[in-house]
């Protein structure tokens, strides 16, 4: 496959080679992530056999006039999550539980819902077809209500299960953007290059994908669509050829933080992030680095703990010297947000994000990305990025 | 009416009234009476029968019994000149000085056609169904002997639950005093009791045009009313209808105020189903049940309605499990003074005579008291019932989805290891099994009562030296049983009768408030918020039981509260 030949001379990308060796050693000498202690990916044929483990249990339960219940792991309770450098946020061994009685007032109907999709996921995977979260709550919305009720059962059969939720052939929609450097093989055989002009959206099925190629030297991950746009129309896969850019949209879906793991799984290359310079960009940035309290029961298989903060940087802010009118006065929920990370175990591992957290604090004021357009329209394109990336201006 | 029937139960009436008074404060009555007519063919008339009346107590309860006030009461009520009150006592007391505690016997002879000898006995063993409802620990001993054929029937209700009322009185509790038991062949009853809510004590006022009155004290009437079977009844998932009401009246001393097929111009303020009671927002038609059948073996009711239609399907569902809503209205008799017996006595014939009257008179105030009532009772009916509805929606879901997998498999073992458990042949018998072993598993836990299953009372636990305070804090239950989680309830005011004081004594246990009088006429109902979060706990007083479905009542109103 053959990638558009532009890009800057090879001492460009000397500090980001450097960067990546160190991070090839960090993997050799016991950096690597250990072994997924959660979710672990299953045949179909083993979903099948839990699910029917499940069904035998319950049915055993019936048989000994005992009312069956299920015992589900308390995913989103801090008390149940533990940090580690090497992975981000995760579930601990032994974790609280709580459970879902068929003969409690308050939860037998999520003791129904949970056998219901269940037995969907059971047809799914009999079937080997695939079906969105959203697929499944319209099937019957009146039963299930809203579709926070089946995205949240889909978590805890997951987690019950102890399988991905691609395993059992739900999927989620995804919303993000790639282009770049990469090219691959969906499941189905299609060939995807995400070096053309348009972005690619991320695929569905990352678990099925295959072939992945790039030459790409970093991948760098944008917050929001605007600007992972402008970026696209100021040509930056070009300019900083080979290189690989993912937008989440915002907060990021499952697939994209999959993609982003597979490719750091595969290739080992550095990855940064350009997140505004408010509390949200910094949360963002940490869900794909270390993982969200929700999805910690999956976190060996979403967390890229080498990701590195580019930009944009509080300090950056006053060493642009951008005006005060560009900037925005924080908000008491971005103060609240602040505070929460601050206090977050992973924030203690990272003395210099922790600086930039407190810049912003004390300033009490924050910025988006967009606020660099006040020195040229394509500054962050053309001069930023480029300086940051080719001298190191990441931490 | 006239004859041997009106005859006991006035002189029950007159006996208890003076027992009640000879019996400390707040104790309920316990003692044996017996009641016997033995019946022989007239050698003076046709077709008739001689009756000999014989009432005798087998303990000490009637010393202080003045036989001359007594006859001179019990001559106006005996059945025509051809009556004959006789005094066997052991000693017949024409002084007041007497203290001594006797057993005594009196007796009347009467004569009476045999058909009407048949409607007084079934006149009296309501009425005698009647006390024991409210005075557990009185047993009757019945007996008709008619030309030498016996048959007698026990009446009482020791060692059944009970609600203890702040008066001295206890209300029996188990549903099937008051309706037989529910006729569809798999319902499983799982509780049996009644769980009554009282309304807020109203005083009420004697009409100006009712000559005679003189009190020194307060009339007051207090409603409860509970829902008979308790809604959690059914292990088959019926719906729950009210298809009737049933109306009791006593009066001081808790004694009925009307016998049946009595003339019944002290009712007439209930013929107009909707007096006292909004039925509409029930979606329920009343109308007056005339058709009373005395031989049933339950209590019959003073006045009852039947539901005539009822809006939405269920009338057309005929899988419905029809409940009665028990009105009961206590109609006692406070007084900062000792009460004499001969105070009640006549109280007990002001009421009897215009009850009416009366109760038109604090209209108003009657109305809002009995309102209360009956909305908790079947708030709670209601509750239960969406309680049901969740269970009975989200059952078939889980059923459904178990058969979906088992039969979807292709994996042998599992298939074969599920019908083995639950000794299934096939997957149709599977389903089968699948489906009611689910129902019964689940509804046994969830919706057993809480008040099941425990060990009846043990009797000392109904003894009236202990239940003054128990008395208060357990109609108090009640009370508050009907406010937690609901709708606002009201305060009372002023200076309160025992049976408020319990209320108010609860109350300020969980949140201070300033005492308050029963409401008056004319007066609204100051509305409150009930101690959030107070619940009775468990072991409380003689009924934990009570406490318990408090808290399950509770419970439900919170988890069927829309949350965020």
């Amino acid at each position: 496959m053959a990638f558009a030949p532009m890009g800057p001379e090879a001492s460009f990308f000397e500090v980001l080679d450097q960067h990546r060796a160190s991070l090839l050693a960090l993997l050799k000498r016991g950096g690597r992530e250990p072994a997924g202690s959660g979710t672990r990916l299953a045949s179909s044929s083993e979903v099948l056999a839990s699910i029917e483990n499940v069904i035998q249990d319950v049915i055993t339960s019936l048989a000994r006039n005992e009312a069956p219940a299920f015992t589900i792991d308390n995913r989103s309770s801090w008390e149940n999550i533990k940090f580690e450098d090497s992975v981000g946020l995760h579930m601990v061994s032994h974790c609280t539980t709580r459970k879902i009685k068929s003969d409690s007032l308050k939860s037998v109907k999520n003791f129904a819902l949970i056998l219901k999709i269940l037995s969907m996921i059971y047809k799914l995977v009999q079937s080997n077809t695939y079906a969105t979260k959203r697929d499944l709550y319209y099937t019957d919305s009146q039963l299930f209500g809203n579709q926070t009720v089946v995205d949240s059962i889909i978590n805890d059969i997951s987690c019950m299960l102890k399988v991905p939720r691609r395993c059992l052939h739900i999927l989620s929609t995804s919303k993000g953007l790639i282009a770049g450097n990469l090219g691959y093989i969906e499941e189905d055989g299609t060939k995807v290059n995400c070096s053309c002009t348009t972005a690619v959206a991320v695929p569905s099925n990352i678990q099925g994908i295959r072939n992945l190629i790039t030459n790409g030297k970093f991948l760098l991950i944008v917050e929001k669509d605007a600007t992972f746009q402008r970026l696209l129309d100021d040509n930056f896969c070009n300019k900083l050829s080979p290189c690989i850019m993912v937008t989440g949209k915002g907060v990021p879906d499952l697939n994209t933080r999959l993609l982003v793991k597979k490719l750091w799984d595969t290739f080992h290359i550095p990855i940064f992030t350009l997140v505004d310079a408010d509390p949200h960009g910094i949360e963002i940035m940490c869900i794909y680095k270390y993982g969200s309290m929700s999805m910690s029961f999956e976190a060996h298989n979403l967390t890229v703990p080498a990701i590195r903060w580019l930009g944009l940087l509080p300090s950056d802010i006053k060493r642009l010297n951008i005006p005060k009118d560009s900037l925005i006065p924080l908000t008491k929920r971005d103060q609240m947000k602040l505070d929460s990370i601050l206090k977050r175990p992973y924030v203690t591992y990272q003395p210099f994000w922790r600086k930039e957290i407190e810049i912003m604090a004390d300033s009490k004021m924050k910025a988006e990305i967009q606020a660099l357009t006040f020195l040229s329209s394509d500054y962050l394109s053309r001069v930023y990025l480029p300086n940051k990336l080719k001298f190191g201006g990441w931490i | 009416m006239a004859g041997t029937a009106a005859a006991v139960c006035e002189i029950l009436k007159y006996l208890i009234i003076h027992w009640k008074c000879e019996t400390a404060k707040g104790a309920l009555l316990e003692g044996q009476l017996v009641i016997s007519i033995e019946a022989l063919n007239s050698k003076q008339q046709e077709n008739t029968l001689h009756c000999v009346t014989t009432i005798a107590s087998a303990g000490s309860i009637y010393g202080g019994l003045i036989y001359r006030n007594f006859l001179k009461e019990m001559q106006s009520v005996l059945p025509g000149s051809s009556a004959k009150l006789n005094w066997t006592s052991e000693e017949v007391s024409y002084s007041q000085d007497i203290s001594r505690v006797t057993p005594f016997q009196m007796s009347f002879e009467v004569d009476e056609k045999p058909r009407t000898l048949m409607t007084d006995s079934l006149v009296i063993k309501n009425f005698l169904r009647k006390i024991v409802m409210v005075h557990p620990k009185i047993r009757f001993n019945f007996s008709v002997k008619v030309n030498g054929i016996l048959s007698t029937e026990i009446f009482e209700a020791k060692n059944e639950p009970t609600l203890n009322l702040s008066n001295g009185i206890a209300l029996v509790v188990n549903y099937q005093h008051y309706m037989s038991r529910p006729k569809f062949g798999t319902t499983q009853l799982l509780c049996s009791r009644i769980h009554p809510v009282r309304g807020h004590p109203v005083v009420l006022f004697i009409p100006n045009d009712v000559a005679g009155v003189d009190l020194v004290g307060e009339l007051i009437l207090t409603p409860a009313a509970a829902v008979c079977p308790c809604p959690e009844v059914s292990s088959n998932q019926l719906m729950n209808r009210i298809s009737s009401v049933s109306i009791f009246l006593y009066g001081p001393s808790g004694l009925p105020l009307i016998l049946p097929n009595q003339e019944q111009s002290i009712t007439t303020v209930f013929k107009d189903t909707s007096y006292f009671i909004d039925w509409k927002k029930y979606h329920l038609c009343m109308v007056p049940n005339l058709d009373l059948n005395l031989g049933r073996d339950m209590v019959l009711p003073d006045v009852s309605y039947q539901v005539e239609s009822s809006e939405g399907d269920q009338s057309q569902n005929m899988d419905l499990q029809e409940q009665t809503l028990l009105l009961i209205l206590f109609m006692d008799f406070h007084s900062q003074c000792p009460v004499k017996q001969m105070e009640l006595w006549g109280i007990h014939t002001l009421l009897t005579a215009h009850l009416s009257a009366i109760l038109q008179e604090s209209h108003s105030a009657v109305q809002d008291s009995i309102q209360f009532a009956v909305d908790q009772a079947l708030e709670q009916q209601h509750q239960v019932a969406k309680v049901h509805q969740k269970f009975q929606t989200s059952l078939p879901v889980a059923v459904n989805s178990i058969m979906s997998i088992v039969t979807g498999s292709t994996s042998y073992s599992f298939r074969k290891t599920c019908l083995q458990a639950l000794q299934a042949a096939d997957t149709q018998e599977f389903g089968t099994k699948l489906h009611k072993s689910f129902y019964e598993v689940t509804q046994q836990r969830a919706l057993h009562c809480s008040c099941e299953g425990k060990q009846h009372p043990h009797p000392e636990k109904n003894d009236p030296e202990e239940s003054a305070e128990d008395a208060q804090e357990n109609s108090s239950l009640e009370l508050h049983a009907g406010t937690s989680g609901l709708a606002a309830s009201k305060k009372l005011k002023g200076s309160l009768p025992p049976a408020v004081e319990g209320t108010r004594a609860f109350r300020s246990a969980g949140a201070p408030s300033p005492s308050e009088p029963p409401l008056r006429r004319g007066e609204p109902p100051a509305a409150s918020e009930t101690p959030s979060g107070s619940r009775a706990g468990p072991g409380n007083g003689n009924c934990p039981e009570d406490a318990l479905w408090l808290q399950e009542v509770s419970n439900l109103a919170e988890w069927l509260r829309p949350g965020p």
